[in-house]
């Protein structure tokens, strides 16, 4: 907790990290996109400008994760809040920036910076294993939650779809498939889509954005014992394959409000995580007018099973939680976006205009 | 003056009713929001509480301008089901 006088003349508060990628720049492997494994770095400006009024309002920022394929640089916030701080003491150890405005603040303004390097994220499947012996950190997302949950009916179908499949790779490519085959990008839904797989599932209504997608593809996976979650995180500059997987003007600057994407990721013992992203593969199709029997479809539903195109930061892993400090509604289905009340009043994070918020991103070259 | 004043608050009191309605199907924050907003619209309200973690909308009303049904309609509007509950 800090004081507020501290904080309005505190211009930056943050954390510093070495970068060490576990692979660095040595692999130029290419691909029919054209991406490698250069890293590549931005910033990233995310700013509010709440209403004021008689309310308390409170925020949940999300922010990025330190993994092998992506390192926070730094991240600084500055505002005229009353309290701020940023923690991971979340379920899933989601990583957030918590602030607070008293009621009748004259103004409420926070800008939350990062830099971040990430690198290309591929595997290789020949070093799969059969085994199902997975590690107790890992086994937390054999689990079901409330939106992605394990049911006899959901592991019937998920069962019915790996009936030929003999390994866990075997599986979750069937899976991967008929999650690509089978659902549709509906860009009537709002935001990235409520990902309720069980709704989904039962009633036959595949079309959804990537929370939805990348939500059936990780309960059908729990459903049938290979560990599973989604990703929420952010797009953040141009994309080799696609404008529909991001994009930026000539000089890599990006008005990125609205590019809270969700992917997923599926543990294989051998491998570990493996990336995946159904739900491009979807996207793609429907905003280029594709069929799955065009080449860059065929091309691009292969390379998102094992590979994500770094233009994207990664938040968390949460899903179904009670964050904390303890908002006035609760479980919370995701954290892809940033989370606001006012006293118990929820502001709509699909709407980020009438919410006050802003995201921006610069490429670093 | 304050004879009328406290006649008019007591007229106000009796028309004024509370009712605690279930939305079972309520699953996030977002959930909430839009129900309260629908629930507002209706002409006679006068305060919602809607609380994801009980699923719970507490409508205040004047019963004079809206009834029950009215409510519950507001509510059907958002593609949720209420059940009154109190």
């Amino acid at each position: 907790m800090q004081r507020r006088s501290f904080l309005k003349t505190a211009a930056v508060v943050g954390t510093t990290m070495a970068i060490t990628p576990s692979v660095v720049l040595s692999d130029t492997k290419t691909n029919p996109f054209g991406i490698t494994k250069k890293p590549r770095k931005f910033t990233v400006i995310n700013t509010f400008d709440l209403e004021t009024n008689d309310q308390v309002a409170k925020l949940w920022v999300p922010l990025p994760l330190d993994s092998s394929y992506q390192k926070v640089l730094k991240i600084s916030y500055n505002g005229d809040f009353d309290e701020a701080f940023i923690s991971n003491n979340n379920p899933y150890n989601t990583k957030l920036l918590f602030a607070k405005w008293n009621k009748n603040s004259k103004s409420r303004k926070l800008v939350v910076k990062f830099d971040i390097i990430m690198q290309e994220r591929s595997v290789n499947f020949s070093k799969a294993k059969n085994s199902t012996m997975y590690p107790d950190d890992v086994k937390e997302f054999l689990k079901g939650t409330k939106h992605t949950p394990i049911t006899k009916k959901l592991t019937s179908f998920a069962k019915e779809i790996t009936k030929n499949a003999r390994t866990p790779l075997e599986k979750a490519q069937a899976i991967f498939d008929w999650t690509v085959d089978n659902m549709y990008r509906d860009e009537s839904v709002i935001g990235c889509g409520v990902g309720d797989a069980s709704r989904i599932i039962d009633k036959k209504l595949f079309g959804g954005k990537c929370t939805d997608v990348s939500s059936v593809f990780v309960a059908l996976l729990r459903n049938v014992g290979i560990p599973a979650r989604e990703v929420f995180g952010i797009r953040l500059g141009k994309s080799m394959i696609s404008k529909s997987c991001g994009k930026a003007d000539a000089n890599g600057f990006a008005k990125i409000t609205g590019g809270q994407h969700c992917r997923a990721e599926f543990y294989l013992v051998g491998l570990g995580w493996v990336p995946a992203d159904p739900a491009d593969v979807t996207k793609v199709r429907k905003q280029e007018k594709l069929t799955n029997d065009d080449k860059k479809i065929k091309d691009l539903r292969k390379y998102f099973f094992g590979n994500w195109e770094m233009n994207w930061a990664a938040f968390n892993y949460a899903r179904d939680f009670v964050l904390n400090p303890k908002p006035a509604q609760y479980p919370l289905n995701m954290l892809g976006y940033p989370y606001g009340e006012m006293d118990d009043d929820v502001l709509n994070y699909y709407a980020p205009k009438e919410f006050k918020y802003s995201y921006t991103s610069q490429e670093i070259k | 003056m304050k004879k009328l004043f406290v006649l008019f608050f007591i007229t106000i009191s009796l028309f004024a009713k509370e009712v605690s309605i279930k939305v079972e199907q309520m699953h996030c924050p977002l959930c909430t929001t839009m129900i309260k907003q629908a629930i507002k619209k209706v002409d006679g309200v006068t305060k919602v509480k809607v609380k994801l973690p009980t699923k719970t909308a507490t409508v205040n009303y004047d019963e004079t301008k809206v009834n029950i049904a009215d409510i519950l309609k507001a509510i059907k509007s958002t593609s949720y089901e209420g059940k009154v509950i109190k």
